[in-house]
């Protein structure tokens, strides 16, 4: 099967310890190729470490994740990640922070440049290549993050709350950015928020989760066509719905933090 | 200045400002330290004129700084026994003593900073020896550098080697560990985005994990170079046999107070300047690190 396939996952935090934290419990989850599917939850329910699963940098305590069918083991460019923070390298100029993969891919230094550069026209940094990331704004930034994960050809985009340090004005005009770019490469994305908002904005499917240990609450497919107008009766009724959702799940974390 | 390199053209008449700024400024911070400077001095004189510093015991600029020939005389690069002239007596005799010292904080500088920062990536990346080394090295980093000094010795006899090993030993135990905490204090997300990437073991460390941690261990090394030129001159008082440290020793010895300012005089300006050199090959070096995170001055 095409895409990423997540079946029966648990993972366990410190399973030997004294105080082994289940993160995500027995959760299956497909995603097809070129879908956009949002994960939605409260804080601290599991949604990261599912990323982390997925991109392969933590071992699932049982349970299997298959990518085109072959089994998640091992990170790969092909599931390329993106953070809160940006985690540019400050001591590369942005253009080298874009092509940090491709040059340790290897190839040649001028079409890697050509590259580069044309991925960083895109996402709107064309004139930004020679700075350093500590020159830019988080906005801007966060696009050269973009940029750098585009550059691995990635099938699936992996994010764990991209725009969740942004403003709002910025937030919004990443999130037009982000389809842009989703709908040219082809890629599937993954993306975890607790914002209804951006949810409701970019997902195909939006997958809400339960407090921790995370499990799939509900499915809600979104078949509006973007741009969506977050305020038609429509998407108010969905977001209506997921507000309910969430606000258990919430409460419950609530009411679990404080018996601890 | 970085902010407006981007903007061409219309910022292209505004560089000669900040150009002459650039220049006050520096005259500025030049102007208060000669009279930070200048304050001392003209205290110590006053208590000279007012008779309360003895000038055989406390002799105040203008009598040690008057007769250069005189005190020039007793500095001899090759070392110099208690009392006897010596064939020093030139500018360039001097010159030749501080560089001897110099050279010998230069040279324990640098085997203690690549020594201790290849030890400390060893005992992060290699379980084993870590758990043999740094119980070790936490045990010895206390001990004092100047205890060092008759293992020294007894070591390596009397000559540079001493020296340079009191000046290794003096960051040596610091840098380790202080190479740990950097390396801890790698932001996670750099590793795994680089994992990501597809970078292996030796490229995450060559190219995410080194250029992270050399700027915190510049600063260690900067915070710790007045340490290494305290411990050289009490290697060369007692166990070289020339330099600066044997040139304050003698003058101890012979009851040169006068001699003892000068050469004071002369460490304080060397150990300036070997700062000033650190902070530049910092900045040239280290370019990502903003000048407002590189310290003082």
């Amino acid at each position: 099967m095409l895409g990423l396939s997540i079946a029966n996952v648990s993972k366990v935090w410190n399973p030997d310890g004294p105080n082994p934290v289940p993160a995500v419990t027995n959760l299956t989850l497909d995603v097809a190729l070129g879908e956009f599917v949002v994960l939605l939850g409260p804080s601290g329910c599991g949604k990261s470490s599912l990323l982390y699963i997925v991109a392969g940098l933590e071992d699932a305590t049982s349970g299997s994740v298959t990518f085109d069918g072959l089994p998640v083991t091992q990170p790969s460019p092909e599931r390329s990640l993106i953070f809160q923070e940006a985690s540019l390298f400050p001591w590369l100029s942005v253009r080298d922070n874009v092509g940090f993969g491709l040059s340790i891919k290897g190839g040649q230094p001028g079409a890697r440049k050509d590259k580069v550069d044309a991925l960083l026209r895109m996402v709107g940094l064309g004139g930004a290549g020679d700075r350093r990331p500590d020159e830019l704004s988080g906005g801007m930034r966060q696009r050269a993050a973009l940029a750098r994960a585009l550059a691995m050809d990635p099938k699936v985009l992996l994010m764990d709350e991209p725009f969740a340090a942004l403003d709002i004005q910025t937030r919004a005009r990443m999130q037009d950015h982000l389809l842009t770019i989703w709908r040219a490469s082809g890629a599937s994305v993954l993306l975890v928020t607790h914002s209804i908002d951006e949810a409701l904005a970019l997902a195909d499917r939006i997958v809400v989760f339960t407090a921790r240990p995370g499990q799939i609450k509900a499915e809600i497919t979104v078949e509006t066509p973007r741009p969506r107008d977050l305020r038609s009766p429509e998407m108010i009724d969905l977001a209506r719905r997921c507000e309910a959702l969430l606000a258990e799940e919430v409460t419950k974390a609530f009411k679990e933090q404080e018996l601890l | 200045m970085s902010d407006n390199t981007v903007q061409t053209g219309a910022m292209a008449p505004k560089r000669k400002p900040v150009f002459a700024a650039k220049w006050l400024a520096m005259a500025q911070s030049v102007g208060w330290a000669m009279l930070s400077i200048g304050l001392f001095v003209a205290f110590w004189e006053f208590a000279w004129w007012r008779g309360w510093a003895n000038p055989l015991l406390l002799p105040p600029p203008h009598i040690f700084l008057a007769n250069l020939a005189d005190q020039v005389r007793f500095f001899d690069p090759n070392g110099q026994r208690i009392g006897a002239l010596s064939e020093g007596g030139s500018i360039w005799s001097v010159l030749g003593v501080i560089g001897w010292s110099s050279m010998r904080v230069f040279v324990g500088l640098l085997i203690g900073f690549a020594a201790s920062v290849i030890v400390g990536v060893g005992i992060r990346y290699f379980n084993i020896f870590g758990k043999l080394t740094l119980p070790l090295i936490t045990m010895l980093a206390p001990i004092s550098p100047v205890a060092w000094l008759p293992v020294a010795i007894f070591v390596f006899g009397i000559g540079n080697p001493p020296a340079i090993f009191l000046v290794f030993i003096s960051i040596f135990f610091v840098m380790v560990l202080a190479t740990l905490s950097q390396i801890d204090a790698v932001p996670k997300h750099y590793i795994q985005l680089a994992r990501v990437m597809g970078a292996s073991k030796r490229q995450i460390f060559l190219r995410v994990i080194l250029p992270a941690i050399l700027p915190g261990l510049f600063v260690t090394l900067r915070m710790n170079l007045f340490g290494a030129w305290m411990v050289v001159l009490i290697a060369e008082a007692v166990g070289v046999g020339s330099g600066l440290g044997q040139v304050t020793m003698m003058a101890r010895n012979t009851f040169n107070a006068s001699l003892v300012f000068f050469t004071m005089t002369l460490i304080g300006l060397t150990g300036f300047l070997f700062d000033q050199a650190l902070r530049l090959i910092q900045r040239k070096v280290l370019w990502w690190i903003g000048p407002s995170n590189i310290g003082a001055l």
